[in-house]
């Protein structure tokens, strides 16, 4: 889509065509981008507040965030959770998509309500019952009670996404495979599999990103031995107002434009974030 | 497929959904540790009562409603201007709104403080241009937390009526516009109630985030302007009152469905008039 229109209007210039439009348009652009690059100016500060505009250039801050062991474990823990919690919330996902799409089974809709049903309760609400009834109640460790949380968070993700590719694809092939001699298990690899890859992809970015980020959910499953990035950086900015957290934000940011031109190189930017809301 | 495998294919992932989400959400609400369900009923009942707690419910509703206003307003704008335009910047504004979806929380509500703060950029530029001789408190209001959660709702507000707005034949509005419709007439009677529908929902995700978001509230509203999500955290982590926050989380949870069931029927009603 975004492609189309990129190639048909090649050379024209982007027009505000009504006044009142443009200027909310431009101020909407202002919020949603201009605070972030702040963050950026003032990670790159000499001074040791976090002032506009800076005291000086220096990187003295970002050597400070890198040798700041609590935020450095933390990042090896957030890589952890997010590609262990997206890669089981795949594996129980993609079977789930299966059976909901190709199985003769009542009740469907309902099913499919189900597994969607995490996006629907408040995050903070799901992570207090998990701190409440799991790590509290059944004495599991946090790390068991975070991927759980975080799977059973993804699950939607998985189902949905891989769904949408699924329902695209024509389950006649698999039956002329299965008609050919193929097991079902050899069926599924070689034909529904690649079927599914942009639905994999980008249910699995999504899942990795949704993980990595999360703050409401893994809020209350903290541990001194566990601790999750963005929690981490959360209770720094409320201790000490130095330009540190604008350092850590600025390499999350620079990581995050990685993951965005991946997604936009394999899938398409648009295509991932268009199906998850309906 | 055959029944028995296409249960085998459910069982694995029902049994996480039951053990990470379904079960422990369940039983938080009716057996807190150490309190009975008629606790968890009774405080709940103190609390729609109590001034102290009502003032934190219609606080965390009144900035839902403006936050979601606003995303609508702005938002509608930029998703209508970018899915009409032909020019090759449109695909590169598109990804600068979604970009954002990516990009975590924290960081992103942290760009106020920058803004906000006490020595930032705001301050900074009235004071130094001698409109004020003290930089005003912009930090821990409620102006900091609707402009917070406004940036972080934005792109999806954005997106979600960009697919509305694609949808509506661009076909109409050339017509209303050959018939003689003015450029704002054809929006309002054309574009708009066509594209319903996806405000709807965007409106609906945008009042659903911002009523259950933790980060914008915790570092832009401070203690002094709590909602609904600060409020759970406290009851949960600092003062350990379980009734007091499983009654916190029915109330947030009671008003996000309230909302949605809500939207779901003005969106079926909408559907078949």
């Amino acid at each position: 889509m975004t492609g189309q229109t990129l190639n048909q209007g090649a050379g024209r210039s982007l027009r505000l065509r009504h006044p009142v439009a443009g200027t909310l348009a431009v101020a909407g652009y202002v919020i949603m981008i201009v605070p972030i690059l702040f963050v950026v100016a003032t990670a790159f500060t000499a001074g040791s507040t976090l002032r506009f505009p800076p005291e000086g250039l220096s990187l003295k801050w970002f050597g400070e965030a890198v040798a700041y062991s609590p935020f450095t474990e933390a990042v090896v823990s957030s890589l952890e959770l997010a590609v262990l919690a997206t890669a089981l919330a795949l594996v129980l996902g993609v079977p789930v998509t299966l059976a909901i799409h190709r199985g003769r089974i009542p009740g469907k809709g309902l099913l499919e309500g189900l597994f969607l049903s995490p996006l629907v309760v408040p995050e903070l609400v799901v992570g207090l019952a998990l701190y409440q009834q799991l790590m509290i109640g059944l004495h599991l460790d946090n790390f068991t009670t975070l991927l759980l949380g975080h799977t059973a968070l993804l699950l939607p993700y998985a189902v949905r996404v891989t769904g949408a590719s699924l329902a695209l694809a024509d389950p006649a092939l698999e039956e002329a495979a299965r008609g050919l001699g193929a097991s079902p298990l050899r069926a599924f690899v070689t034909v529904t599999l690649p079927m599914l890859r942009p639905g994999l992809i980008s249910a699995g970015l999504l899942g990795f990103v949704t993980s990595f980020n999360n703050v409401p959910l893994s809020l209350l499953l903290q541990t001194r031995d566990f601790r999750t990035l963005p929690v981490t950086m959360l209770d720094y900015v409320q201790q000490s107002y130095d330009p540190m957290v604008a350092a850590a934000s600025t390499l999350v940011l620079a990581a995050t434009v990685v993951v965005a031109v991946v997604a936009e190189r394999t899938v398409g930017f648009a295509k991932i974030f268009g199906g998850i809301n309906r | 497929m055959r029944a028995r495998s296409t249960l085998l294919l459910l069982l694995p992932g029902l049994a996480f959904l039951l053990v990470g989400f379904l079960l422990p959400a369940v039983a938080m609400l009716f057996a807190p540790p150490g309190v009975t369900f008629a606790q968890v009923i009774e405080r709940m009942g103190a609390m729609l009562t109590d001034p102290y707690d009502l003032g934190i419910i219609w606080r965390t509703v009144r900035i839902g409603l403006i936050v979601t206003a606003l995303c609508v307003v702005l938002g509608f704008p930029i998703a209508s201007l970018l899915a009409r335009s032909q020019s090759r910047w449109a695909g590169v504004l598109l990804a600068l709104a979604i970009f954002p979806l990516l990009l975590s929380n924290v960081v992103r509500t942290f760009g106020w403080l920058v803004v906000l703060g006490s020595n930032g950029v705001i301050g900074q530029l009235l004071t130094g241009l001698g409109i004020v001789e003290k930089a005003p408190q912009l930090l821990y209001t409620e102006l900091a937390i609707v402009l917070g959660l406004v940036q972080l709702f934005l792109p999806l507000a954005v997106i979600t009526c960009y697919s509305a707005v694609a949808q509506v034949d661009p076909g109409l509005d050339e017509a209303a516009r050959g018939l003689g419709a003015s450029r704002t007439r054809s929006f309002w009677t054309i574009l708009v109630p066509l594209s319903l529908p996806g405000i709807v929902v965007a409106a609906t995700l945008v009042f659903a985030g911002s009523v259950t978001a933790y980060t914008t509230p915790y570092l832009l509203g401070g203690s002094s302007q709590r909602m609904l999500s600060t409020q759970l955290f406290s009851y949960a982590s600092v003062t350990v009152d379980w009734a007091a926050a499983s009654a916190t989380a029915i109330v947030m949870t009671v008003l996000v469905f309230l909302v949605s069931g809500i939207s779901a029927l003005v969106g079926r009603k909408g559907a078949t008039s």
